[in-house]
């Protein structure tokens, strides 16, 4: 039984006949190395999965120790929980973890079932603060080991740690706490560290030991699952601790604080026994600028720290556009040219050549799985930017830097980096959502991204902009991106003020990492394992809905016809679309060439120009600014369509383009990172305020 | 004196935290606490604070810094 009666934990998948593995849970706070070490632990063998529930992203894997003797590996199971600083959680994020800390104790307290250890990841940088969560994470009583980390960081610190030997300072604080401490340097692959920790992990898993000196009377749990087999209780608002809860959590830290602090000193007489206790190094500050202090001198300077963030977002905005288009080129024309081609060649030497079987698999499955492919390149460009920006230590500065600008929003600072990015691509801006502490706070970035407006919308901008207002195309749209600006923040208001009173900003209490160099190998993987999430997540939708569309496409609405071989005005995509331009009449742009662009565009919005000549059968313009006879075309239908006032319902159109879905690909991501419910709702919304906003649009414009 | 009046450099200790409880429990659960001694190692842009405790540096933005009531000591701690 979990806390709140959640489903436990998923665990990865092991090797066939292997025995039930020893359950470890990765705790720390943010930015103490946890994932670093869960890499080296796990290495390639590590999947991301969703805890159950939630939209609470857990990596998982299986951590393998070769046994001498021939006998099989000791295999273990991994689980990498979100960074918290208590387990007094304060977001969906935080309680994930708490709440698989007080499952594994409640199994280890069992005596039945898997065995479990948390690994608690203890910064050396600042001991205090990982004592408090290790104290904590003892009172459950579930089984646990301290894997010291940052120790190369500590001796610049100016702490009670700085010169001693990693060893040292683990052997002190063992005998302080009373439970193994095992220094583990994960960056390091010569380091024998982790096979230390997984004999410690493995001794303690069958011998348990106590925190020393750790007998506090614990607070009753308001979630009432200290005990097992008590009944589940309702999950409790911990961030809204009120009344007598409160109190008793307030009186019970401060016993812990107590206890930390007693820790701490005798740490620092253990490490400094010939000083007398006024002499001993300062507990409390630096006593020097340190190489982070003055790094920080410039990037979080008043003046330089606004450009510098801007500049590291341009660059952001660079990398998934500029540098990822020519490898998305390179993959389209790889899959378009000679791997369709081979295809092409192999049905047809099978018998299988100009059927619509060949249709169906060249270009729909093959084409679907190209798309996926082409987006591989910007999300591992992002993922990979975003790992150097989170490990470098600059993200933490990002989100304090940009607070001020989101607080409006209820949103953390670094909710402003992907929203920026959306305005390239929506989809890495996804990928950007994940720096966010907070689920809530990334479901609501993550409905507001969509309506930033990409960079493949632009092209739709530009055709319309150039055939109906030629001199003032520029203007046209310069007020699409400010319209763009006004929906994110208007989006945000109101969010905010409905479905999203809980997500506030509260006061902005961040932990700054000391700057250090990324590590590739740690950093690679981690990409490699978020991009094949997405891949496997993602990319059967989108597979999916492009073989639906090339099946409308390809079906006959008449027996005129047959399968694959039909305009598209006479087949089911064409008449879903005629019977579609009916609704948009009152925008102005009611018309079955409008109508299949828009359905087009549903799947990407590269498309609509494309989708708009085929639908003409006129030639696609190279350049969307000098449209030609497709220009003429779209004249002519739009002002048909909407009484002679052909300029205001191609205005209502572009408007209607940058509010609806901006793609497949988004949908598919947003689907994978939040659930169907939330990506249905927001799909539904998005619709009926991309006609509406349209429609008033269309209505004001062919009045003026 | 708050926290947000006090200049970069200046060392001081913690005397009252304004915040709501829950806040000021997260506070101290991250290293800040009543009667600790930190310095101001760095002013940021809308009246933020960086504050050196104990070998962490903590990023506090300007309305917070000024519910937090400190008293100025000589020099570094």
């Amino acid at each position: 039984m979990s806390c709140h009666g959640t489903a436990p934990l998923p665990l990865p998948v092991l090797a066939p006949g292997a025995a039930a593995p020893t359950r470890v849970l990765l705790v720390g706070g943010p930015n103490v190395g946890k994932s670093t070490l869960f890499n080296a632990l796990t290495g390639a063998r590590q999947h991301t999965t969703n805890a159950p529930g939630t939209t609470v992203e857990l990596a998982t894997g299986s951590w393998r120790t070769a046994v001498a003797g021939g006998r099989p590996a000791v295999q273990r199971a991994v689980v990498d929980l979100p960074g918290t600083y208590s387990l007094l959680a304060r977001s969906a994020d935080e309680q994930v973890s708490a709440d698989a800390v007080r499952e594994l104790a409640q199994h280890a307290g069992a005596q039945a079932g898997t065995p479990g250890v948390v690994v608690l990841v203890l910064d050396a940088t600042a001991l205090a603060r990982s004592l408090y969560l290790l104290a904590q994470v003892a009172e459950t009583g579930v089984p646990v080991v301290v894997a010291l980390t940052m120790l190369d960081l500590a001796a610049a610190t100016g702490s009670p740690t700085s010169h001693v030997p990693p060893e040292t300072l683990a052997a002190v604080l063992e005998g302080v706490v009373g439970v193994p401490v095992v220094p583990v340097e994960a960056r390091n692959r010569a380091d024998d560290g982790v096979l230390e920790l997984a004999r410690a992990v493995d001794a303690v898993a069958a011998h348990p030991r106590q925190v020393t000196d750790l007998n506090l009377a614990a607070p009753a749990p308001s979630c009432g699952c200290a005990t097992a087999g008590d009944p589940p209780a309702p999950a409790p608002a911990r961030s809204g601790m009120v009344g007598a809860d409160l109190t008793l959590e307030l009186a019970h830290a401060e016993a812990l604080f107590a206890w930390v602090e007693q820790a701490v000193a005798r740490v620092t007489a253990a490490l400094t026994p010939d000083a007398a206790p006024g002499d001993r190094p300062a507990t409390s500050a630096s006593p020097r600028r340190s190489f982070s202090d003055r790094v920080d001198g410039v990037l979080l300077n008043p003046w330089a720290g606004i450009p510098v963030f801007l500049a590291v977002v341009w660059v952001l905005f660079e990398l998934t556009t500029r540098v990822a288009a020519p490898l998305i080129d390179l993959i389209d024309r790889l899959v378009s040219g000679p791997v369709a081609g081979g295809l092409t060649a192999l049905l047809g030497a099978v018998g299988l050549g100009d059927t619509w079987i060949q249709g169906f698999l060249v270009d729909g499955l093959l084409a679907g799985i190209g798309t996926v492919l082409t987006f591989v390149p910007v999300i591992a460009v992002m993922f990979a930017a975003l790992g150097v920006l989170e490990d470098s230590g600059y993200l933490a500065r990002a989100a304090f830097v940009a607070d001020r600008a989101m607080r409006s929003l209820g949103l953390d600072g670094r909710a402003l980096l992907p929203l920026i990015v959306g305005f390239g691509c929506n989809l890495p801006a996804f990928a950007a959502t994940r720096t966010l502490p907070h689920a809530r706070q990334r479901l609501l970035t993550g409905l507001l991204i969509p309506l930033t407006s990409c960079s493949a919308r632009l092209t739709v901008y530009i055709l319309l902009a150039g055939a109906f207002f030629p001199r003032h195309a520029g203007t046209v749209i310069f007020g699409m991106y400010v319209l763009s600006v006004l929906l994110v923040l208007g989006a945000g208001l109101l969010l905010r003020r409905t479905a999203f009173r809980d997500v506030h900003a509260g006061p902005l209490i961040l932990v700054l990492p000391p700057y250090q160099h990324p590590h590739l190998r740690t950093l690679g993987m981690s990409v490699r394992m978020r991009v094949g999430a997405f891949v496997v997540g993602a990319g059967k939708l989108i597979v999916a809905t492009m073989l639906v569309v090339w099946v409308l496409m390809a079906l006959p609405a008449s027996g005129q016809h047959t399968i694959g071989d039909v305009p598209i005005k006479e087949s089911v995509y064409g008449e879903i679309a005629a019977g579609i331009a009916p609704v948009l009449a009152p925008a102005g742009f009611g018309n079955e060439h409008a109508a299949a662009a828009l359905m087009t565009g549903f799947v990407a919005k590269e498309v609509v120009v494309g989708s708009f000549a085929q639908s003409f059968a006129v030639d696609e313009p190279g350049d969307p600014s000098v449209a030609g006879s497709l220009g003429d075309r779209l004249r002519d239908t739009f002002d048909e369509s909407s009484g002679g006032h052909g300029g205001a319902a191609a205005l209502a159109f572009m408007v209607f383009v940058l509010a609806y879905t901006p793609c497949v690909a988004v949908l598919a991501e947003q689907r994978r990172l939040f659930g169907w419910r939330p990506t249905a709702s927001a799909l539904g919304v998005q619709l009926v305020v991309a006609w509406a906003l349209a429609v008033a649009v269309f209505q004001v414009g062919s009045r003026l | 004196m708050t926290l947000h009046e006090s200049p970069v450099g200046a060392s001081f200790r913690v005397t009252a935290v304004r915040l709501s409880a829950p806040a000021a429990l997260r506070l101290s659960e991250m290293g800040i606490r009543l009667g600790t001694l930190a310095y101001v190692s760095q002013r940021a842009a809308f009246g933020g604070r960086v504050v050196a405790v104990a070998g962490s540096r903590f990023a506090l933005d300007g309305g917070t810094a000024g519910l937090i009531d400190v008293e100025a000591l000589a020099g570094r701690p």
